[in-house]
């Protein structure tokens, strides 16, 4: 789903990631860790096309980045869902809007498009609400409208950066359940998070620590007990 | 795709009511350019108006040799009283030049002893108004000629002041009105696309998150063109009703002596000039606003 091999990537003389080589299957789920200014936020705006791919080699669903052309971005990006820590959705239009928007783009038609998004707003627990204004819905909710945005369109990779992070305990429980609930369906999922909870909601995933641009896998014997020490 | 195209259309229409103030604002601010621009074109048509009006007016003073017969000339002044554009004619006998002058020199001007050896010749003064329609080149010198040509005629004087301040108008209009028009144009364009650009300010997350979802280009502008496009051409033709209200309450500030200025409403190509230039300037800077 995720190759990437021996990739760098700089803003001016610092550089953000450093030699990166990683390998995501199907239906993977993935944490990514690490303190602030670690570089998950970039890796992940790198893997949805946001930022290019100067240095190294990235394949994400089958688009290789670092030849992918600017117009072809859009497709790459209908096969990967995001997910931010901010939602980043509309306030001003309904739940709705803001989730049939995924497959508006598509040009799906009306119907199959209605059939779904109801589908997945009932799956987000959102039903009584799904003509309501996002700016009128609590930030769990604004999250759980983003998450549905994402999710509508079966992507094969969902990308999430801090998703929970300005969730208290129990939205964050929940929400974890529900990318779980996607994951078992088969869609791959590469999650930077700061939690230690949102960790342990997920136990079999494999986590990966970042720090200073380089990558450390923590599920790897090999790599040292210091590394895990740090993060923890 | 022809339902999505009409789909995006209405979503574009519709979305100017979700910002509706910062959109209300974008509509005033294009009213108001319309109208200023509008007000610089209303006075270089109505000055247009003025100078192609007066260019059109020339009169003739003719006079015809001393020894022409009278039943000649009376019949000449008739072939000139039924030339085309021709207002008005006054023809003057010998005796009738006299008195005229006499009535112009007042008391000073007792001509009696010349009543005998009176050696004024028959003349007339003839006045033309010749629409700015028919003024192709050259048109007061053609009517001099014909006026000069006629038998028995010794000369034709005419005052080519207006002639003149007119093909001088026409000069400047060729020299300055056209670059004076090209950057009010810039203006229009700099001030409306700003502002249409300023108003998008307030979609920049829409537009971000529907390219985050995989929306392809023309699928984000086509909404903000449609909307850019409904605001500019409702801006410029609420400027252009103000105009017209404008028009309505001034028409006659001038009338007065001795300028008897009518100030007339702009014709139709310069209303959808000023409309079509500022919509198009609207779908524009939409179009770069997204880029």
């Amino acid at each position: 789903m995720v190759e990437l091999k021996h990739l760098s990537y700089n803003f001016g003389s610092h550089w953000a990631l450093k030699d990166i080589n990683l390998s995501v299957g199907k239906g993977e789920f993935l944490f990514l860790t690490g303190h602030s200014g670690a570089g998950k936020t970039t890796l992940l705006r790198l893997l949805y096309g946001a930022l290019p791919v100067s240095r190294g080699r990235a394949t994400v669903a089958g688009f290789d980045l670092h030849r992918l052309k600017r117009r072809y971005v859009p497709q790459l990006r209908r096969r990967v869902g995001v997910v931010f820590q901010d939602f980043k959705i509309l306030p001003r239009r309904t739940v709705f809007d803001n989730v049939a928007m995924a497959l508006e783009v598509r040009g799906m038609a009306r119907s199959p498009l209605e059939r779904r998004v109801r589908a997945i707003i009932r799956a987000m627990g959102l039903e009584t609400k799904s003509y309501t204004q996002c700016e009128r819905l609590s930030g769990g909710e604004q999250q759980r409208v983003a998450i549905a945005r994402s999710m509508v369109s079966n992507p094969e990779l969902i990308l999430a950066d801090e998703p929970t992070g300005n969730l208290d305990f129990g939205l964050t429980m929940h929400l974890m359940k529900i990318f779980k609930q996607f994951h078992t369906y088969g869609t791959s999922v590469i999650m930077a998070t700061h939690s230690r909870e949102v960790l342990e909601a997920v136990p079999e995933a494999r986590v990966l620590h970042l720090e200073n641009g380089r990558i450390h896998d923590l599920n790897k014997p090999d790599d040292t007990e210091d590394d895990i020490e740090e993060f923890e | 795709m022809i339902g999505q195209f009409f789909r995006l259309t209405g979503r574009g229409l519709g979305d100017i009511l979700i910002h509706p103030w910062a959109h209300l604002l974008t509509l005033v601010a294009v009213a108001m350019v319309s109208l200023l621009a509008g007000f610089v074109l209303l006075g270089l048509h109505n000055v247009n108006m003025q100078l192609m009006k007066s260019r059109g007016e020339v009169q003739f003073q003719i006079y015809w040799k001393t020894d022409t017969d009278p039943k000649i000339i009376e019949s000449q002044w008739e072939a000139v009283g039924s030339m085309d554009h021709l207002v008005d004619i006054k023809g003057f006998t010998p005796q009738d030049a006299l008195l005229e002058l006499a009535d112009t020199l007042g008391e000073a001007g007792d001509f009696g002893w010349l009543k005998e050896t009176n050696p004024l010749p028959f003349s007339a003064l003839a006045s033309f108004a010749v629409p700015p329609s028919s003024q192709q080149e050259g048109w007061a010198a053609g009517i001099l000629t014909k006026l000069k040509s006629m038998p028995g005629v010794e000369k034709v004087n005419y005052s080519p002041l207006q002639e003149d301040l007119a093909h001088g108008w026409k000069l400047i209009s060729k020299a300055v009105i056209w670059p004076v028009i090209g950057f009010l144009g810039l203006v229009v364009a700099m001030v409306v696309g700003n502002t249409m650009r300023l108003s998008l300010l307030t979609r920049n997350d829409e537009i971000e998150i529907l390219a985050l979802v995989g929306a392809k280009p023309w699928f984000i502008r086509w909404p903000l063109i449609t909307g850019g496009m409904a605001l500019g051409l409702t801006g410029s033709m609420a400027g252009l009703g103000l105009l017209k209200l404008a028009q309505n309450t001034l028409a006659d500030i001038l009338n007065i002596p001795p300028l008897f200025i009518h100030i007339n409403f702009m014709p139709m190509e310069y209303c959808i000039a000023l409309v079509g230039g500022i919509t198009l300037v609207a779908i524009v800077s939409s179009w770069v606003a997204v880029r």
